[in-house]
């Protein structure tokens, strides 16, 4: 489904060697490595923000150099919402079917059908500035779920949020995947929340991708010493409450 | 408990130079005000004064459309674009800021009154050197750069992340432009047109050079400021500075509240 072959790509003092990574159309797949690692470029290599130095992305076998961003059939959620401030909860969820001329009523019933599914009904004529962190995540989930995209990217979706809305959340974006069955590639720096999410976890450590491989084998067996310093020794008790 | 700036030597030093300053300016000012104001309806009686008004108004709204269509482009290249060339594109184009409006019009002078693409304009019909169109073409190039310095921060306040989330719901980078970058740039652009309006009302030196000082021809009201001091008519004088002076204290006062919190460094020029 998506292909990075040989990926590399530096932008500033940061760069991303030689990436290798498959993601199975469908999966919910958790690319887990500490902050500043290059988590977040992934994400946007394959929304085609970013053309690579050198190796290709692959979407469905297909070289995507050349298919720009609003081409890709993809939904992006960013860490911080990333929300248009001046249109309100409506318009935000309502941008992408209004530009692609869905009739009104049709635009209308969607953006109510997934306002009720993620509970922010009451929150369609407010302005996103007037909203908590989990109202807005929900939010910008809703804009890009409206779209049915193919591939659902989500950069450090929860990391924003106290305890007890990720704790939600997290079981609501499991939700959403099972009812969606899109391709989710989903960056976190969190162990459980990847635990808890992931079908496959890569693990990627200063611009390289360590280890790729279901939680309980991740977790379990560490391919070598930098990855093991990174997970730490603790067994993580998400991985068996599955 | 609060501290009580008068209970400081050093602090009361200061705050009487700040003090001294303000009265300054309240003074200088002040003293035109209260000469004009009481003559103000009788001279935009007269026909001279109210000449340079629609003149003035003419001109300078022209030259701020010209100037807002020009530097919201270039503005947003310089922010959002990787062009060759980049940071010597910057510099020239502060360049007029930086230069003494007089120059300037001395530059556009021999530029449109010296060679042959002057002369190739004024073939089809476009004349420069002492017309109106000069008057027009001076307010743009000593403001342009500032509109576009304006604008340039106002679309570097918009995030980008904004404009690539609009891309993957579907948007062709134009219309990213238009529906997120120029709507969240609205107070900008508000902000630096009145300023900039305002600055083209006032603009003195370059228009003076390039288009002449002639009565009922080519006088704005700071042309007209210029040749009634110099002819000792002090009446029309006061009431053309006044008129400039009203409108400077309110689009600096709009500037300041629409734009001049997020336009950090450009902030009351």
């Amino acid at each position: 489904m998506i292909k990075l072959a040989d990926v590399s790509i530096t932008l500033g003092d940061f760069s991303l060697k030689n990436v290798h990574l498959e993601i199975r159309k469908g999966e919910f797949f958790t690319i887990l490595g500490p902050t500043g690692t290059g988590k977040t470029v992934i994400l946007e290599l394959i929304a085609g923000l970013y053309r690579p130095d050198a190796g290709k992305v692959l979407i469905n076998g297909a070289d995507s150099e050349n298919i720009p961003p609003e081409k890709r059939e993809i939904g992006f959620v960013y860490q911080d919402y990333a929300l248009f401030p001046h249109l309100n909860v409506y318009k935000n969820i309502a941008f992408g079917p209004r530009l692609r001329k869905m009739p009104p009523s049709a635009i209308k019933e969607n953006v109510q059908g997934l306002a009720d599914m993620l509970e922010i009904t009451h929150l369609l004529a407010r302005f996103p500035g007037t909203l908590s962190g989990g109202e807005q995540q929900r939010v910008s989930l809703a804009r890009a779920l409206i779209m049915k995209p193919k591939i659902l990217l989500m950069d450090e979706p929860l990391s924003a949020l106290d305890p007890n809305t990720k704790r939600m959340l997290c079981g609501e974006l499991k939700r959403v995947h099972e009812k969606y069955r899109c391709t989710v590639v989903h960056v976190t720096h969190d162990f459980n929340e990847a635990a808890m999410l992931a079908d496959r976890i890569g693990v990627i450590l200063k611009g390289k991708v360590k280890q790729v491989g279901v939680p309980r084998e991740v977790f379990e067996r560490p391919r070598d010493q930098e990855v093991k310093n990174f997970l730490g020794v603790e067994p993580l008790k998400a991985v068996y409450a599955r | 408990m609060k501290k009580l700036w008068w209970k400081d030597k050093f602090n009361i030093f200061m705050a009487a130079i700040a003090y001294l300053t303000l009265l300054f300016i309240i003074a200088a000012i002040g003293t035109v005000i209260m000469k004009g104001f009481p003559h103000i309806g009788k001279s935009l009686a007269t026909p001279e004064i109210q000449f340079a008004v629609k003149l003035s108004l003419y001109t300078s709204l022209i030259s701020t459309v010209l100037c807002i269509v020009i530097a919201i482009p270039v503005a947003f290249v310089l922010a959002r674009v990787d062009i060759p060339f980049k940071s010597l594109f910057n510099t020239l184009l502060d360049l007029p800021l930086a230069l003494p409006p007089v120059v300037s019009g001395v530059c556009l002078l021999l530029f449109f009154g010296t060679t042959a693409f002057g002369a190739w304009l004024e073939e089809i019909g476009l004349p420069f050197v002492f017309t109106i169109k000069g008057i027009i073409i001076a307010q743009i190039f000593v403001n342009l750069p500032f509109m576009i310095r304006v604008m340039k921060s106002t679309i570097l306040s918009v995030s980008p992340r904004l404009e690539f989330i609009a891309r993957t719901l579907g948007c062709t980078p134009t219309q990213a432009f238009w529906k997120i970058t120029l709507p969240l740039s609205r107070n900008g652009i508000i902000a630096g047109t009145v300023i900039t309006w305002a600055r083209a009302l006032g603009e003195f030196g370059a228009a003076l050079m390039l288009a002449g000082a002639t009565r009922f021809r080519t006088e704005t009201l700071p042309i007209s400021l210029f040749l009634n001091m110099s002819t000792g008519d002090l009446e029309e004088a006061m009431a053309a500075a006044n008129l400039l002076i009203i409108i400077s204290i309110i689009s600096l006062y709009i500037f300041n509240k629409l734009g001049g919190d997020f336009i950090g460094g450009t902030r009351g020029v």
